[in-house]
């Protein structure tokens, strides 16, 4: 660590920590429920879990993006975070907005539009507290010696991603234009500005881990996201098919989301090459293992699963289905959940001094996760394609159909045991951490792993 | 190669371009919604409906649209698949039409919010979206009508509006129960009396719902279901 000030990205990665535990225990309440055992149904109906599940990912991932923009910025401006008071501050904010949030949900205290379930009053909260971190990391970066690309992508998302939020908080009377605008939150998140957070994230770690020259990963760094924005605004479409919006977004949406995994097959093949193409030999190889399995993941979560469905010949069948839920889940994983997980890698040696990348836990931490988030995508698919089969193209009652998934989500509850274990493997990593420490600012004795001679790189 | 700067403006050009066509989409596409979506049907009790919808979340556990939540039916169309009536008795009760099966919140919606939720169900049943939800293309051909004239035709309204989106009369109406053409020499009207007055008495943990008919009306209906000739 360089700067004094990166140290508060400690409190949001444990935070993130934390709501991800959570986040998993509300997802076995639904999987049992899908299973026929909703024992839980008068305290914490399904509604309440989906809203909890879904709301705590969106915040653990925002939570990281912090942690690692207040580790990021400091360093691609070259000076101490403007304020951290204000920081802590936020971060403080934060998870009170989020607690009064998920219990507010459990009293059926709510917006119903998926993904934005969090209430009217609370969203002028969150606004007020993304405004506050946008104001410290932006005034660390105007007032820094300079920005580099990689920061100044990361801020530009940052920034829209708030932007965008805007749509979420309208109030709409007519549900044709309720469910547009909500696409114009969920969508132009995670297929638009998200993907430049994602993009600087993984820039900033292939930097700092293959050694590789700046100019070249930022030159590919414009040209993928370049691709995100080309491919994936008029890609919005896809969410436009049925929705009573008019015909010709089966031909827009149809054709631009189409080209959408571009951006996600530049980002894979940018993460191999780097990798394979950097000279350096960095210590933490768990890092560098978080961040090439993101590259790839994101490939196949969001680029690959996102275009089974996304043609509206084969949406008209899936469209809502479980099958949507398949590619939720590792899109998300794969693309937002790794690169978090990968960031908190290569922070935690920084901020702690301390080594404990090499050695099974964490791997294993790296392996049984994805292999069992690779099961639980499978489980998802076997569920949501007899779904479509057999409720809409044969034509069965929805509850009879339910009652033949039933297995998959015993599948389903397998595989996510084996994610768990890999989760638990991580945390436990996260915690033999311990707290990050003061006297590491400026002289730490691992600043220079990342400095040795740069690898040269076209 | 390409440089930097070349990569820079390929960014730049490509966001403002393509954001400046979705803005002109939108514009166009929101001047339809009103058209395409039957606006001037929405009456206040629609308006209503909606809000019921948004303050319970019910889209955690259902899909209307397509969007939602995978654990309760899509409800695009359900004014249409079982009927006001049906509709009705469901949301009085939503744990009573399926007994022993996957539960909704037991919600004690108040008549005024029953007849809210039904007029909004109505008016997103007409919403033109394009198609969806399609119909079945491997589900078994109906049969064809009757010679002579549906049975149907003759049925007893409860019959029409409540049983027949469960049940079907020579091929036609719902899935959930089985057919009802053949009940006779299976029941006498003496135990199908007993069988609608309260299923769960005649068959423990049937999936068959108590739906509090009066006897005036189950008599009437067993005298249809069950013709002496
Ligand atoms: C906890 C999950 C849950 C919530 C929340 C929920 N439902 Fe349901 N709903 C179900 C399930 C499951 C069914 C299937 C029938 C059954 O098993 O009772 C259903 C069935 C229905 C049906 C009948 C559909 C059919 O075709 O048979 C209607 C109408 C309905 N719900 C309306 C609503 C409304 C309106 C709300 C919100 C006020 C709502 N539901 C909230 C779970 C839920
Ligand atoms: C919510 C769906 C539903 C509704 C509404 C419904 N039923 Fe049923 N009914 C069922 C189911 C499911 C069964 C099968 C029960 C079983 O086998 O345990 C059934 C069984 C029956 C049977 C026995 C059939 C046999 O072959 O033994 C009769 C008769 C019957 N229903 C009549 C009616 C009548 C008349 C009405 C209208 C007043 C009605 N049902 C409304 C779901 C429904
Ligand atoms: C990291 C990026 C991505 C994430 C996190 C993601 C996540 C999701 C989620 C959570 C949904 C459900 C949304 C809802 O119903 O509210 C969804 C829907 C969808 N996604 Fe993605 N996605 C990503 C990228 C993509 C890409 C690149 C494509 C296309 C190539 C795609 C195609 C689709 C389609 C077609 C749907 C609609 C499914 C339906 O009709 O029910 N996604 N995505
Ligand atoms: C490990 C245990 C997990 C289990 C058992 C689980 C299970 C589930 C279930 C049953 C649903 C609801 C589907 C429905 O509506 O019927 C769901 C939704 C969702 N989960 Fe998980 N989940 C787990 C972990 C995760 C993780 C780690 C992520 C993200 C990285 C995630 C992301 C999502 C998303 C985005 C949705 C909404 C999907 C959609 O609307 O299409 N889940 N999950
Ligand atoms: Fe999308």
């Amino acid at each position: 660590m360089t700067y004094k000030s990166q140290r508060i990205a400690y409190l949001f990665f444990a935070t993130s920590m934390l709501l991800l535990s959570l986040q998993i225990v509300y997802g076995f309440i639904m999987a049992f429920a899908h299973m026929g055992y909703d024992v839980l149904h008068t305290v914490v109906p399904f509604n309440a879990a989906r809203a909890t599940h879904t709301n705590l990912l969106v915040v653990w991932l925002l939570s990281g993006f912090m942690g690692a923009a207040y580790f990021i910025i400091p360093e691609e401006a070259e000076r101490e975070l403007w304020s951290p008071k204000l920081a802590v501050v936020q971060w403080a904010a934060l998870v009170v907005v989020g607690v009064i949030a998920i219990v507010g949900f459990h009293f059926n205290w709510w917006e119903g539009r998926k993904f934005l379930e969090i209430p009217r009053p609370l969203d002028y909260l969150v606004v007020v507290d993304v405004l506050a971190f946008l104001l410290n990391i932006g005034m660390t970066a105007f007032k820094g010696k300079r920005l580099h690309t990689t920061g100044m992508v990361l801020f530009v998302g940052l920034f829209a991603a708030a932007l965008l939020y805007l749509p979420g908080v309208i109030t709409f009377e007519n549900q044709v234009r309720d469910s547009y605008f909500r696409w114009w939150v969920v969508h132009l998140w995670v297929e638009g500005v998200w993907e430049l957070i994602l993009g600087s994230m993984l820039s900033y770690l292939l930097i700092k881990l293959t050694g590789i020259d700046r100019e070249v990963i930022e030159k590919w760094l414009y040209v993928i996201v370049g691709l995100t924005f080309l491919s994936g605004i008029l890609g919005t479409g896809h969410h436009y098919y049925f929705i009573g919006t008019p015909k010709y977004w089966l031909a827009i949406g149809g054709i631009f989301s189409a080209l959408e995994p571009l951006s996600f097959l530049g980002m894979a093949l940018y993460g191999v090459t780097m990798a394979r193409r950097g000279g350096r030999n960095h210590p933490n190889k768990m890092a560098l293992t978080w961040t090439v399995g993101c590259a790839i993941m994101s490939f196949v979560g969001a680029g690959f699963l996102g275009f089974a469905h996304t043609i509206p010949q084969v949406n008209k069948w899936t469209h809502g289905t479980l099958v949507t839920a398949m590619h939720g889940h590792l899109a998300f994983w794969g693309a937002y959940g790794m690169i978090v997980l990968a960031m908190i890698a290569y922070a935690m040696p920084k901020l702690t001094g301390r080594k404990r990348y090499s050695g099974w836990v964490p791997e294993w931490a790296f392996w049984t996760s994805n292999l069992g988030m690779l099961g639980m995508t499978g489980a998802f698919a076997v569920a949501g394609i007899s779904q479509v089969y057999l409720e809409r193209k044969v034509g069965m009652d929805f509850l009879v159909v339910q009652k033949a998934l039933q297995v998959h989500f015993l599948g389903l509850v397998l595989a996510a045991s084996l994610f768990t274990i890999g989760i638990v493997l991580y945390i436990v990593n996260f915690i033999g951490y311990g707290l990050p420490r003061a006297e590491l600012g400026d002289a730490s004795e691992d600043a220079d792993d990342d400095n040795l001679v740069p690898a040269a790189a076209e | 190669m390409l440089s930097k700067s070349q990569a820079k403006l390929f960014f730049l050009a490509g966001t403002a371009v393509f954001s400046m066509a979705f803005l002109a989409l939108t514009v166009d596409s929101l001047a339809q919604v009103p058209g395409r979506s039957n606006e001037a049907a929405m009456t206040p009790a629609v308006v209503r409906g909606k809000m019921i919808w948004d303050r319970n979340n019910c889209m955690g556990c259902h899909t209307l649209l397509g969007e939602g939540a995978y654990y309760a039916p899509e409800l695009t169309r359900v004014y249409t698949r079982r009927g006001p009536e049906w509709m009705r008795a469901f949301l009085k009760d939503p744990n009573g039409m399926f007994p022993g099966e996957r539960r909704m919140v037991a919600y004690k919606f108040s008549d005024q919010e029953i007849a809210d939720l039904i007029e909004f169900f109505q008016w997103i049943g007409n919403v033109d979206t394009n198609g969806f939800p399609f119909k079945p293309d491997l589900a078994p051909p109906a049969p064809a009508a009757p010679v002579g004239g549906s049975r149907l035709a003759s049925a007893p309204s409860t019959y029409k509006t409540l049983c027949n989106a469960c049940h079907s009369i020579e091929g036609q109406g719902g899935k959930v129960g089985p057919a009802l053409d053949d009940l006779r020499g299976r029941y006498d009207a003496v135990t199908l009396d007993k069988w609608l007055s309260d299923p769960q008495a005649v068959k423990p943990g049937t999936a068959m719902p108590n739906l509090k008919l009066s006897p005036e009306v189950r008599k009437e209906l067993v005298g249809w279901l069950l013709p002496t000739k």
